[in-house]
């Protein structure tokens, strides 16, 4: 039984360290696009900062990636985590959406700010500075809501 | 040695729940917008000028006016039978919210997403096409968004399908008779808007809360 579990360990360890080999993608890019959403709409420095700090790594085309996050099978479940998150939120991309999208896009970020569960709570268990205070919210959801009645 | 075992063990456990983790998460992917994104390549496919059944081209909607800027719905919308199931699948949104039943408004937000798949598109051209995709392209996520929600947030993407909605019959019409229903507490006390099939005032945003706030602002047909 021993020997039979040890066995099992031995594997799987080397299997650990040999899918670290494998050729990873992040999602990083040296460019800002012309169509990211900071560039086109230029807000405040502080809501630009907090924008970037709390929603840039999923909802934009670069992902800031601390060590830990490089570690397979981590850089995995991250990398569909982020397409998943970047499909349904591309802050990169967001000049190239329709007017309409657009508004509905600021609506959906207001409410999920509004409601706590942006940035979610896996994400700022890591990152605590993401987390939004009652006076982030509020200066970030009337900024986004100017935002969209002027669009 | 006992210290190996150890690790081994919790390598071995770390594995399996990141594994774990992992292909559930894959379960959830559903086929994204790829369709949509390869349609809307298409722009130009036909340079008939619109010739659906039954269909007054008159009223010039075709050239090129903003749709989604006019926000009321015409009192004399045209005939066209075609929208009919996308509007069917919206009204059964509409009637699942308004008896607060989340798993029905469910059903409604996956009839709304099959009626746009399939709505033949072929006889729309230019600037008519481009607003259709649009609209499409917003409403299908609203109703994909209704399919996974709480009916707090299935109330949320009504919303902005309501004015979906309005626009699609502008630019296209209907042969339904429909009303335009306003309820200013909606929507945060800014007011939002419907459309029911029926004249009686039955509230999608507050349910049985606040089931007659509201007033009929404008009939169509």
């Amino acid at each position: 039984m021993k020997r039979y579990i040890k066995k099992i360990g031995l594997v799987l360890f080397i299997v650990f360290i040999a899918i670290q080999f494998i050729p990873k993608k992040y999602n990083q890019n040296d460019i800002v696009s012309k169509t990211d959403f900071i560039t086109t709409f230029n807000p405040p420095k502080n809501i630009a900062a907090k924008l970037t700090a709390s929603c840039y790594d999923c909802h934009s085309n670069n992902t800031y990636y601390p060590w830990y996050n490089k570690i397979q099978p981590i850089a995995w479940f991250l990398e569909d985590h982020i397409n998943e998150a970047k499909a349904e939120l591309n802050f990169s991309e967001f000049a190239d959406y329709s007017k309409r999208r657009q508004k509905s896009k600021l609506k959906s970020i207001m409410s999920q700010i509004r409601d706590d569960e942006m940035p979610l709570s896996s994400y700022t268990l890591m990152h605590s500075e993401a987390k939004f205070s009652e006076e982030d919210k509020k200066m970030l959801t009337e900024w986004l809501d100017n935002l969209r009645d002027n669009l | 040695m006992k210290g190996l075992k150890l690790t081994t063990r919790i390598l071995a456990i770390l594995f399996i729940a990141v594994t774990v983790i992992s292909c559930k998460d894959g379960k959830k992917e559903q086929p994204k917008e790829d369709a949509q994104k390869t349609e809307m390549k298409g722009n130009d496919h036909s340079n008939m000028k619109h010739e659906e059944a039954g269909h007054d081209n008159s009223d010039g909607h075709h050239d090129g006016d903003k749709a989604s800027e006019t926000r009321d719905v015409s009192a004399t919308s045209q005939k066209n039978a075609a929208t009919t199931p996308i509007i069917d699948a919206y009204i059964q949104i509409k009637n699942g919210l308004v008896s607060d039943d989340n798993v029905a408004t469910k059903k409604g937000g996956t009839a709304l997403v099959a009626a746009f798949s399939k709505f033949d598109m072929s006889k729309l051209s230019g600037d008519t096409h481009k607003e259709y995709m649009e609209i499409m392209e917003s409403a299908k996520e609203h109703g994909a968004h209704i399919v996974k929600s709480d009916i707090a947030h299935q109330r949320e993407h009504f919303e902005v399908l309501s004015t979906d909605m309005d626009d699609l019959i502008t630019l296209l019409g209907t042969e339904k008779t429909l009303y335009q229903d306003f309820c200013p507490m909606a929507n945060n006390n800014k007011g939002a808007s419907w459309l029911s099939e029926v004249k009686e005032i039955k509230n999608p945003y507050f349910g049985a809360k606040m089931l007659k706030c509201g007033s009929v602002k404008k009939q169509i047909n």
